[in-house]
């Protein structure tokens, strides 16, 4: 392969596994900047909506069906635990939540294998997205392209949800400042629902767009985690700019540094993470801690 | 959820002890097995498991080994091996388990043997690759039923001598058996004459092979030798299949199981590789071995169950000939013992207490007439070619 | 003091009623109390919460291991420098992490943590790389005695390092320097404006916070006869914090009680049933619901005339 299509299809393939993360690391800085809640169960709410995605195929035999539906009903089953579980414990200090997630993480994840079992299952693509296209003689999988697009999609969907609409504002005045927001009559608590069930969303949409491509599997939760919180962290946590740059810097580092430094790929990338920390402790765009 | 609870119950009943003791009158013989039941491997642990409960099952139908019933101890490690240590040392010191089976992982099986003198246990390994544990790691303890990764590498390499390919490139898992079964493989294809481009090996459970299949595809290789299994093993076939890369480049594989056919669907017709055990073997033994256990499971049995068979085999050969399930009785019996088993003739050897058998290349295939795509055999290599020399990874000629 | 003195008759006296089995699980709660312990005297002391201690417990493991598979240096003297060698290191780690305060300075310990597991994932020479070092021996010594190498004699010297942990780090947490930690932990601003250089003292209990928890890693390396690199991931230290929080942080004894009741459930469950990750999961939720305080503010609760 020449070295032009060659770099084409790395930065292409770069975009797509960005794509993917930030659908993850998007809700997971939504909930930390506005509920300074470590959600480590966030891993686990990604591999759910794969596993009710690949529900939502055999029965509707529609993919498209499936990828709205499971993030509703993965949306809906987040704010229904921060309805019941996570609500009671705001006046105390984060140590709860960090157990709390740690220990949902571990229900959804039995759960999880209890319900659909061990082996890793297969969603089908739909038949307009399983062809490839070829970009500069190269083939590429349509389906990756579909992922960047939707992910660009998502993005702006999402910045002008924030920018533009009433729960969007209430949710950028929560972040800044809960008590005169709740001074101002909002029931903050609905807000906070609304955020933890819209990030989980997020995430369980992630894990729909890409169960087709690497298989629901009881493995997907901890590798995503670590994954999201390293770009979260890079971007800045409570930073929505910052999860897609996040995104973006961990997607291409992974892609070329495992194709030229294949040894020294992983302990790069927390090298980054760290030097970033170390001169922004908040993260390119976050906050200052 | 009556589902659920049904399926928990069953499960439970199936791992419960009792029902196997109460069969027969006497002590029952105990059999340990750690094994890998959730977490990635947790696919091929299943596996193990269902083989094992089959063998013990169909044992003690018979009158179980030397008259006593047989009663396994299962515990899940998670893929662990720290765990693996901490459930194995559980098994012999709170049930008094003697003999030891499953350990999923080679890293799993590579922790415990040196523990396996200090608890005067013997360990019969079903699936366990890595070469050093027949090698460098070889404790008196230790036997391996199983076709190692050297020699399930062996088989592609031997297979490779009459194709066409020239160049090959190489994928595996980072870890012990990626790492064993492609150095082993290196050396065949040099030793052929042919040219070893490169490898590159993925941290177990990457998800998204874009980078590696764009690399295969930029070495010129026009073969790839893939070691990878589970999860892992299907992303990548689909990933590769998206990428159209088996149009340009035949995969082969070290491990071609029923699972990740399963899981992967088309993706993987037209993959090549070595198989460690599958039903469409042939011989009268694993046709009587295939029925039974559709009867039982309605179902085919895969790679890791057909090797269980085989290790339950070997080790009941060996007890009786002992007549005692005393290590020091077990092993001189189990060194030299030989067998006719679903994978034909079988002989432990007494040097590395790896049995020797035949090597087998499959062809993943989709025919007219039947559902999902099935491994058809194409090559079958005699033991004394496939098996290493004693103690050794690699081979002479 | 006389309760100490008490615990450790009891503990001493184990080996006489319990079984093989319970022995080699009691040692190994031993062991993770001492490690829980360890990442109290951060937590609940100076509210650094540190999502990387595993990269204590890790570099104990392998360099205890490499010790003692490679030179004649007696077990014990292998535990205590491994342990010495893991706070030398940290105090590196800590001069960075400390340059942040409040959740960057744990995303920054988390970072150290993966880091540590990254490279020892690829440096197969000194870790056996994702292998991990198996057949790690229990050497002999001093004077040649093989006491330490046996079960009981292992379970006295874990007990040995976990009693002399506790009463170092007691000394430490009651002492003036503790009390220095105490003020950084309530308000460091004041603390700082009093003319204290917060730093140095956070720098020190890490430091310290780190030396135990090597110790814990480097007993578990002949314990297990085996290290590899799942000592060093972050679920290991989500784990530690899980069992210091779940026993009661500020206390030191609740985390020890903390591991135990983590370890012994784990283990219980696990033989029970398949799901015991799903029991485990509620059993937290519980704890944070209904018993905020941990085990020892359980306890705490039962007999409030308790003083220590």
């Amino acid at each position: 392969m020449d070295f032009l299509p060659f770099l084409v299809t790395q930065c292409l393939n770069a975009l797509s596994q960005a794509a993917l993360l930030f659908f993850l690391g998007c809700g997971l800085t939504l909930i930390f900047g506005i509920m300074r809640i470590v959600n480590f169960a966030h891993g686990a709410f990604f591999m759910l909506g794969a596993y009710v995605g690949w529900s939502a195929v055999r029965w509707t035999g529609n993919f498209w069906l499936a990828l709205v539906a499971a993030p509703l009903l993965v949306g809906g089953f987040g704010a229904a635990f921060e309805l019941g579980i996570l609500r009671r414990l705001y006046g105390r200090d984060g140590h709860a939540f960090l157990m709390v997630t740690f220990g949902l993480t571990l229900i959804m994840g039995e759960a999880i294998r209890l319900l659909w079992g061990v082996e890793a299952l297969q969603v089908q693509m739909p038949a307009s997205l399983s062809d490839i296209v070829f970009i500069l003689d190269e083939p590429f999988p349509i389906y990756r392209l579909f992922l960047i697009g939707s992910g660009i999609v998502v993005g702006l969907a999402i910045w002008q949800f924030l920018e533009r609409t009433r729960l969007g504002l209430l949710i950028r005045a929560t972040s800044q400042n809960a008590e005169m927001v709740h001074a101002l009559g909002t029931d903050v608590r609905l807000v906070r629902s609304a955020v933890f069930g819209i990030g989980c969303g997020l995430a369980g949409i992630g894990g729909v767009f890409a169960a087709p491509m690497v298989t629901a599997s009881l493995g997907m939760a901890p590798n995503a985690v670590i994954d999201t919180f390293v770009i979260v962290i890079i971007g800045g946590m409570g930073s929505f700019a910052g999860s897609m740059i996040g995104a973006l810097l961990v997607a291409f580092v992974q892609v070329f540094g495992s194709y030229y430094f294949p040894d020294f790929a992983m302990a790069f990338m927390y090298l980054i993470m760290l030097t970033i920390l170390v001169v922004r402790p908040g993260g390119l765009l976050g906050k200052e801690a | 959820m009556p589902g659920l609870h049904r399926r928990a119950l069953l499960v439970s009943a199936l791992a419960s002890p009792v029902v196997l003791r109460h069969a027969l009158g006497e002590t029952p013989i105990k059999i340990g097995m750690p094994v890998a039941l959730t977490g990635p491997a947790g696919e091929i642990g299943a596996q193990m498991r269902r083989g094992a409960e089959f063998w013990a099952k169909h044992t003690n139908a018979k009158g179980g080994l030397l008259g006593r019933p047989i009663e396994l101890v299962i515990q899940d490690t998670g893929g662990d091996p720290a765990a693996c240590v901490r459930k194995a040392q559980d098994v012999v010191e709170r049930d008094g388990c003697r003999l030891l089976f499953g350990m999923t992982l080679s890293s799993e099986a590579l922790a415990v043997v040196p523990k396996l003198a200090e608890w005067n246990a013997v360990f019969m390994s079903s699936d366990n690759g890595d070469g050093r544990l027949t090698g460098s790691s070889l404790v008196p303890n230790f036997f391996r039923a199983n076709t190692s990764g050297p020699m399930g590498t062996r088989a592609v390499s031997l297979y490779l001598r009459q194709a066409q390919y020239k160049g090959f490139y190489a994928i595996g898992m980072d870890y012990a058996w990626g790492r064993n079964s492609i150095g082993v493989f290196k050396d065949e294809v040099q030793k052929a004459g042919k040219n070893f481009i490169g490898d590159v090996y993925s941290p177990i459970g990457t998800k998204d092979f874009s980078t590696y299949i764009t690399k295969i595809r930029q070495s010129g290789a026009d073969a790839c030798f893939l070691v990878l299994q589970g999860d892992d093993n299907a992303a990548f076939l689909s990933q590769a299949r998206q990428y159209r890369l088996p149009d340009k480049v035949q995969l082969l594989t070290e491990i071609v199981d029923l699972n990740s056919i399963a899981a992967t669907g088309e993706a993987s017709v037209g993959l090549i590789g070595s198989s460690r055990y599958s039903y469409t073997f042939p011989g009268a033994a694993n046709a009587e071995f295939v029925e039974m256990w559709k009867k039982e499971y309605n179902t085919f049995p895969d790679t890791f169950e057909g090797e269980q068979w085989q290790a339950g085999l070997i080790l009941a050969a060996g007890i009786t000939k002992a007549g005692s399930i005393d290590a020091d009785k077990l092993r001189p019996a189990l060194e030299n013992i030989e067998i006719d088993s679903i994978k034909g003739h079988v002989k432990i050897r007494a040097c590395d207490h790896q049995g020797e058998q035949q090597g087998f290349m499959v062809k993943v295939v989709k025919k007219d007439g039947v559902a999902k795509p099935f491994p058809e055999l194409i090559a079958t290599f005699p033991a004394d070619q496939v098996t290493p020399a004693c103690g050794k990874m690699t081979y002479d000629s | 003091m006389r309760t100490t003195i008490a615990m450790a008759g009891l503990l001493a006296l184990m080996p006489l009623g319990l079984p093989p089995y319970a022995m080699t699980l009691l040692t190994e709660a031993l062991i993770m109390g001492l490690f829980a312990m360890s990442l109290d005297l951060m937590v609940g002391y100076a509210r650094l919460i540190s999502f990387g201690h595993a990269a204590a417990y890790g570099l104990g493991a392998y360099t205890c291991g490499n010790i003692l598979l490679h030179t004649e240096i007696p077990l014990p003297f292998a535990v205590l420098l491994s342990g010495v060698f893991s706070g030398f290191v940290s105090i590196g780690v800590a001069w960075v992490c400390t340059q942040a305060t409040g959740v960057s300075f744990s995303m920054l310990t988390l970072a150290f943590g993966q880091l540590l597991y990254a490279v020892a994932f690829k440096w197969t020479d000194v870790t056996g790389a994702s292998d991990g070092l198996a057949g790690i021996p229990r050497r002999p010594g001093p004077f040649g005695t093989t006491f330490f190498a046996g079960k009981l004699g292992f379970y006295y010297l874990t007990m040995a390092c976990l009693f002399g942990g506790f009463l170092f780090a007691r000394a430490l947490v009651r002492s003036p320097f503790g009390a220095v930690l105490r003020g950084i932990r309530e308000n460091e601003a004041k603390t700082l404006s009093l003319g204290y250089n917060t730093r140095l003292y956070k720098i020190a209990v890490v430091a310290a916070s780190y030396m135990l928890g090597g110790m814990a890693g480097a007993l578990y390396a002949p314990f297990a006869g085996f290290a590899n690199t799942e000592l060093l991931f972050w679920l290991l230290s989500g784990q530690a914090l899980i069992m210091t929080i779940v026993g009661g942080t500020g206390t030191l004894v609740g985390p020890i009680l903390g591991a135990a009741f983590f370890l012994l459930v784990q283990q219980q469950l696990s033989i029970y049933t398949d799901s015991w990750a799903l029991f485990f999961g509620i059993i937290f939720i519980g704890f944070v619901l209904f018993a905020p305080e941990g085990i020892f503010g359980l306890a705490r609760r039962r007999r409030p005339a308790e003083s220590h």
